[in-house]
């Protein structure tokens, strides 16, 4: 490292060992890389992620269902979240791109909950009824604007729920 | 330019809540030819292994509980007798809009990805980290890689040519950044955009 000092930083120079291994020859060239990466990937998704989708599904149904009955409680409403979450960001690796948008669409939904919008079963039921679709074929082979009603459907609802939660603060 | 990178012995360490996130990402890693993978489901944990080896790269989720990607980059930067203090983070985030990449990169990041990702896009960020010398700033109330630095070209020329088709897995809706413009944030103060 060297060090250079001015009036208000120091910067020095850093070579990582990251970097330094990293760039050694001899790596798998990027494209076999990648392609090597997918196969991996597309072994998860005939194997296990099935299961996993439904496990996490029904989980997420299980909160939602105590939710309804228990709308205010807060480590219900960051359960849910989570799950939807991990929908958000598995979904379009494996493929499922309405699984991610279904579920992005519900987070943002839990979030505008979190920051104080209220509770609603009909909103929550839509959102429920819609990734449940997305998870299953045909649907889970299509993308957001193959379903342009549904899609903009649940994002005017959810923009509804946002502007709600803004008016509440 | 072959911009391949050897992963190969290098200690990477992914950060994430959602177990099977984390086994995606292992599968995307060891196609990329890594083999020392470690993997934890929380940020003290993060911090328990940097403080037993040497890492290479974290790879962590903006969301990691219970401190959060951004309060665990900061404590790693801040940690003076670390000797993974300048190690590379990656955070990954579902949440790209862009005063949260902002605040990722103040907070010392080396890069952030968008979820979902795909194999492509985590292994050009992997090759942008790489092949991307940065310098190191370190103030009163930042330590980390230096925000202002300028992009010549990505490896392989991502994120660079008019013709670069847009993210291809969950294009962002609303507010949140594709990965080219979070790519661009990094590319930052030097053209005085920030």
């Amino acid at each position: 490292m060297t060090g250079q000092t001015s009036r208000e930083a120091t910067i020095f120079f850093v070579e990582t060992n990251f970097q330094k291994l990293a760039r050694r020859p001899g790596g798998t060239p990027r494209e076999q890389a990648i392609s090597s990466a997918q196969a991996n990937i597309d072994i998860l998704k005939k194997t296990d992620f099935p299961h996993w989708l439904e496990t996490t599904l029904n989980e997420l149904l299980s909160t939602i269902r105590l939710l309804d009955t228990n709308p205010q409680d807060q480590r219900l409403i960051q359960q849910a979240y989570t799950r939807c979450l991990h929908l958000q960001d598995v979904g379009a690796t494996m493929g499922y791109e309405l699984v991610t948008f279904t579920a992005r669409n519900m987070s943002e939904y839990f979030e505008a909950l979190i920051a104080g919008a209220p509770y609603s079963s009909d909103t929550v039921n839509l959102h429920v009824d819609a990734i449940t679709l997305a998870s299953k074929p045909p649907y889970c082979h299509l993308r957001p604007d193959q379903l342009p009603e549904m899609s903009d459907g649940l994002r005017r609802v959810v923009e509804r729920v946002k502007f709600s939660a803004q008016e509440h603060k | 330019m072959d911009s391949s990178i050897n992963l190969r012995d290098l200690v990477i360490l992914i950060a994430d809540g959602n177990a099977y996130q984390r086994r995606i990402i292992q599968g995307m890693l060891r196609g990329f030819g890594a083999n020392k993978l470690l993997e934890v489901d929380q940020s003290v944990e993060v911090l328990h292994a940097l403080s037993e080896q040497k890492v290479d790269i974290l790879l962590c989720d903006e969301k990691l509980a219970p401190h959060g990607a951004l309060a665990l980059t900061r404590a790693i930067r801040r940690k003076k007798d670390s000797q993974n203090r300048t190690m590379p983070i990656l955070i990954m985030t579902s949440d790209a809009r862009e005063s949260k990449v902002k605040l990722a990169r103040d907070a010392g990041a080396n890069m952030v990805i968008a979820k979902p990702m795909s194999p492509k896009h985590l292994y050009d960020r992997l090759a942008w980290i790489a092949f991307t010398p940065r310098k190191f700033i370190d103030t009163e109330t930042y330590f980390g890689p230096d925000r202002r630095f300028k992009i010549e070209g990505y490896p392989n020329g991502v994120g660079r040519r008019k013709s670069d088709k847009p993210i291809e897995i969950a294009a962002e809706v609303g507010p949140a950044l594709p990965q080219d413009d979070i790519d661009k944030l990094f590319n930052a103060a030097r053209t005085g955009d920030t």
